[in-house]
């Protein structure tokens, strides 16, 4: 995985030098999508619940949706393609889609190769835990116990915050960190909100977020330099937004109401 | 949204398997012919035709598939001319096993003694002749375990083809354990999957060899 990375990386760059001369010659990719009457969108299918294969082997989840109210609001078909962590930034640089809705967060290292729409997804690390578990803050957690994967961003973020009389049980993976807070081992748990949807989904109702501790947002990518096509993008997020669209995909896939991250301009 | 693993899985699993098999077949293909042609010049072509397959060989056996996949593809991509996926894998698997191939039956033919060759140059046979029915058909028995090793690592190469959006038989157990979360049982059937079509592959020439061995016998 990592000397594909790597290749990816210098092809990638490659590809950025090349790139530059047809995406000048062709500028325009929304007006290239309008006469085609379709849009190609690339999205990840091995990481739900953002993208996944369903029972059908028909690409779902947080992303094919989003992508869905996108063709919708073009009033174009939607062809989603999908694509891997490693390729994905090459299959928009090379043209062969036109844009990414592929969970891809938004770093300033991506913004360099990409253009980033506003943010239409946010990973969030919380605490969770037992729902007779009453805590809002990170001073409440003093003498609890709290289970993280070991060297995690969670991992991390919660030695942080967590005061001096708390236990901090280290987990090998999040896998394992949310088996002991099921099980009972641990009543609270430091996780994404990706992972607490899985246990949503194990054990509905049992388990509730008590706090925030940081977010990662995730934004629509299209090829630098295309404004008209990023500004009408920007232009669907705020509506969907605020119609409450993106907000009943949030509940759906990750079973709780959109992130006040993305609410905030 | 996480699903069991039950028999829905395992047949998308196995209607993968079908990308890995005709993907092996153009790479078989593509790479018998180009592979031959490779060995022959580089065996008896001209200088210029020797050097450029020397080159040849050397640029594809010392660069990885994986990239040499990405080039056909994105890299086309970029100049300008738009390849749909299976002409990109069709053109960077046959280059790759060309010149794994070539350099393979290059051996082989050179293996053959040039007492032979000598003896049929004396009996007034040509070039195509001299090939057709003395050297290649010995070569040909040597050839045998070296050409099924490569073809067998080559029907497992085809999972690189992922890079270019194959949902081949790797990437679809990768897309499956992502929703199921049981990675033994998937990569379990994946490997079984595998050994089921390169299998066949070592029996065919287990019966080669045997074939080879009765017709030549004293």
């Amino acid at each position: 995985m990592n000397k594909l990375k790597k290749v990816v990386a210098i092809f990638l760059g490659l590809g950025v030098i090349l790139g530059t001369g047809t995406m000048t010659a062709n500028a325009d990719a929304l007006q290239d999508i309008q006469s085609r009457g379709t849009i190609k969108v690339g999205m990840l299918v091995d990481f739900p619940p953002y993208g996944l294969m369903n029972a059908q082997n028909q690409p779902d989840g947080y992303d094919a949706d989003v992508a869905h109210l996108l063709a919708q609001d073009l009033n174009v078909k939607l062809q989603l393609v999908p694509v891997t962590g490693p390729n994905r930034i090459p299959y928009l640089l090379s043209g062969q889609i036109d844009v990414l809705v592929a969970s891809l967060g938004i770093t300033q290292e991506r913004a360099r190769s990409v253009a980033f729409s506003e943010p239409y997804a946010a990973i969030t690390i919380g605490v969770y835990g037992k729902d007779d578990v009453r805590i809002t803050k990170p001073e409440d957690l003093a003498g609890k116990t709290i289970a993280v994967a070991r060297a995690s961003t969670q991992d991390t973020a919660v030695t942080k915050v967590a005061p001096r009389s708390a236990t901090i049980r280290r987990f090998d993976s999040d896998a394992a960190a949310l088996q002991a807070l099921m099980s009972g081992q641990v009543p609270l748990v430091g996780c994404s909100n990706v992972c607490f949807a899985t246990i949503q989904n194990l054990a509905p109702g049992k388990y509730n977020k008590k706090f925030e501790l940081s977010s990662q947002v995730q934004g629509i990518a299209v090829k630098p330099g295309e404004e008209k096509l990023l500004a009408r993008i920007n232009q669907f997020i705020d509506k969907v937004k605020a119609n409450g669209e993106l907000d009943k995909i949030n509940r759906k896939w990750l079973g709780e109401a959109m992130p006040a991250v993305l609410r905030k301009k | 949204m996480i699903r069991q693993f039950g028999w829905n899985e395992f047949e998308l699993l196995v209607f993968a398997a079908r990308w890995t098999i005709v993907l092996a077949i153009i790479a078989f293909v593509g790479g018998g012919i180009g592979g031959l042609v490779v060995a022959l010049l580089r065996t008896a072509g001209s200088r210029v035709a020797r050097t450029a397959m020397i080159v040849f060989i050397r640029v594809f056996q010392g660069t990885p598939l994986l990239m040499q996949l990405f080039l056909a593809y994105f890299g086309m991509a970029i100049v300008g001319v738009n390849v749909n996926p299976l002409i990109a894998a069709m053109i960077a698997l046959t280059a790759h096993a060309s010149a794994y191939l070539g350099e393979i039956w290059r051996g082989c033919i050179e293996a053959v003694p040039h007492g032979q060759t000598e003896a049929a140059r004396a009996l007034g046979l040509h070039y195509f002749a001299r090939m057709r029915y003395v050297v290649l058909p010995q070569a040909a028995r040597i050839a045998v375990p070296p050409t099924v090793g490569f073809l067998v690592q080559l029907v497992k190469e085809t999972s690189l083809t992922s890079i270019i959006g194959f949902v081949e038989l790797t990437r679809q157990g990768q897309i499956i354990t992502s929703v199921t979360f049981r990675p033994f049982a998937v990569f379990g059937l994946v490997a079984a999957i595998y050994f089921l079509m390169c299998w066949p592959l070592s029996l065919v020439a287990r019966g080669m060899e045997r074939g080879f061995a009765r017709a030549t016998r004293r």
